[in-house]
């Protein structure tokens, strides 16, 4: 695919070299002619415009007409809602992606028809909540925006799953148990599996069904 | 007597709210308290304190109320997606006029309903009706 990125800031370069990394095209777009400069040192095969993109004319040089996705990563909410909309508007480009830096700007994107706006802060902020309130739980991985996590729970003495099989055990709907890692073994359980108390479970769920699916298996939050 | 927000309170915005709160509503929305300070003592309108960029500040101005909106925030893009989401959220307002300074963008995001004020294109006016 061919990505464009506006704005080369940590996140700008960082997506910039794990796209190139998986063979996409990519071009980026910084207003930092010193920016740029050290990029065009960093980034080999990387087509690197230096300019602002929120004017077409820059965007049109980084050949955005034949992009498949722009993603904008700009530390100004309203530069990125700008490149987005000129870039679907002018540009016809099918999924515009943008950074959003201050999540009371979220509903402004919405809004504005930015087709995925990633909400760092209040992504982060659930992760650290999460790890600061569950000992027992930790988040292995978040995916779709942080609505699908996979978590691991330690099974404690006194859960109330202790050695009872899966099936007898019930589970929240969207929350699947993905495998118990008992000491060495790996566990692909089956509705016979019998839960141990120092098991460590994986599993996927919805966000919404964490706490349920946590309740059900250690008894508390 | 029409319910004017103004947002961006600089030198234009400034002006703006002095004169028109004689006749009007105003509400005038800036991100820094200096600068709504400035309106005065007797200034006969309302201040609000915040970022327009979050739509509960422009609520909290009582823009579902208001038949025209004005920005003057000097920044071309805030102007633009404000004015532009603004159109799109409120139909209540009759009038929406914002500052552009880059001619480019005053081509491009000039669509049906929102009233585009560019310097250069003043000047050039003035100058035109001054020397032709």
């Amino acid at each position: 695919m061919f990505i464009i990125i506006a704005g080369a800031g940590r996140l700008g370069i960082l997506l910039a070299k794990k796209l190139k990394e998986d063979k996409h095209q990519v071009s980026i777009i910084d207003k930092s002619e010193v920016v740029c400069n050290r990029l065009a040192e960093e980034l080999k095969g990387v087509l690197i415009i230096q300019g602002d993109a929120t004017n077409p004319d820059v965007l049109k040089s980084a050949k955005v007409e034949k992009a498949d996705i722009l993603v904008s990563t700009t530390s100004s909410d309203a530069d990125n809602i700008i490149i987005c909309n000129i870039a679907k508007d002018a540009f016809s480009i099918k999924r515009t992606v943008s950074r959003v830096n201050d999540p009371k700007h979220l509903l402004l994107y919405k809004h504005m028809d930015v087709d995925v706006p990633i909400d760092s802060t209040s992504i982060l902020a659930r992760i650290v909540e999460e790890e600061a309130s569950f000992s027992d739980v930790m988040n292995l991985l978040s995916i779709k925006k942080g609505r699908l996590s996979i978590v691991r729970v330690d099974i404690p003495q006194n859960a109330p799953v202790v050695n009872k099989i899966l099936r007898d055990i019930s589970l929240p709907p969207s929350a699947v148990l993905i495998s118990i890692l008992r000491g060495p073994e790996i566990i692909i359980p089956s509705g016979l599996t019998k839960i141990l108390a120092g098991d460590e479970i994986i599993a996927v769920t919805i966000i919404d069904n964490e706490k349920q699916l946590i309740r059900s298996l250690i008894g508390k939050l | 007597m029409k319910y004017i927000v103004i947002i961006g309170c600089g030198k234009t915005g400034k002006e703006l709210a002095q004169e028109f709160s004689k006749e009007h509503n105003v509400v005038v929305i800036d991100r820094i308290k200096h600068a709504l300070d400035a309106l005065g003592e007797d200034f006969n309108g309302r201040k609000v304190l915040g970022d327009a960029l979050d739509l509960k500040v422009l609520e909290t101005a009582g823009i579902k109320e208001a038949d025209t909106l004005i920005l003057a925030t000097g920044n071309d893009n805030v102007n633009i997606v404000i004015s532009k989401v603004a159109k799109k959220l409120y139909k209540n307002i009759k009038k929406i006029a914002l500052q552009v300074y880059d001619t480019t963008k005053k081509r491009i995001f000039s669509e049906e309903g929102l009233i585009i004020v560019n310097k250069t294109y003043i000047l050039v006016e003035v100058f035109k009706k001054c020397l032709l």
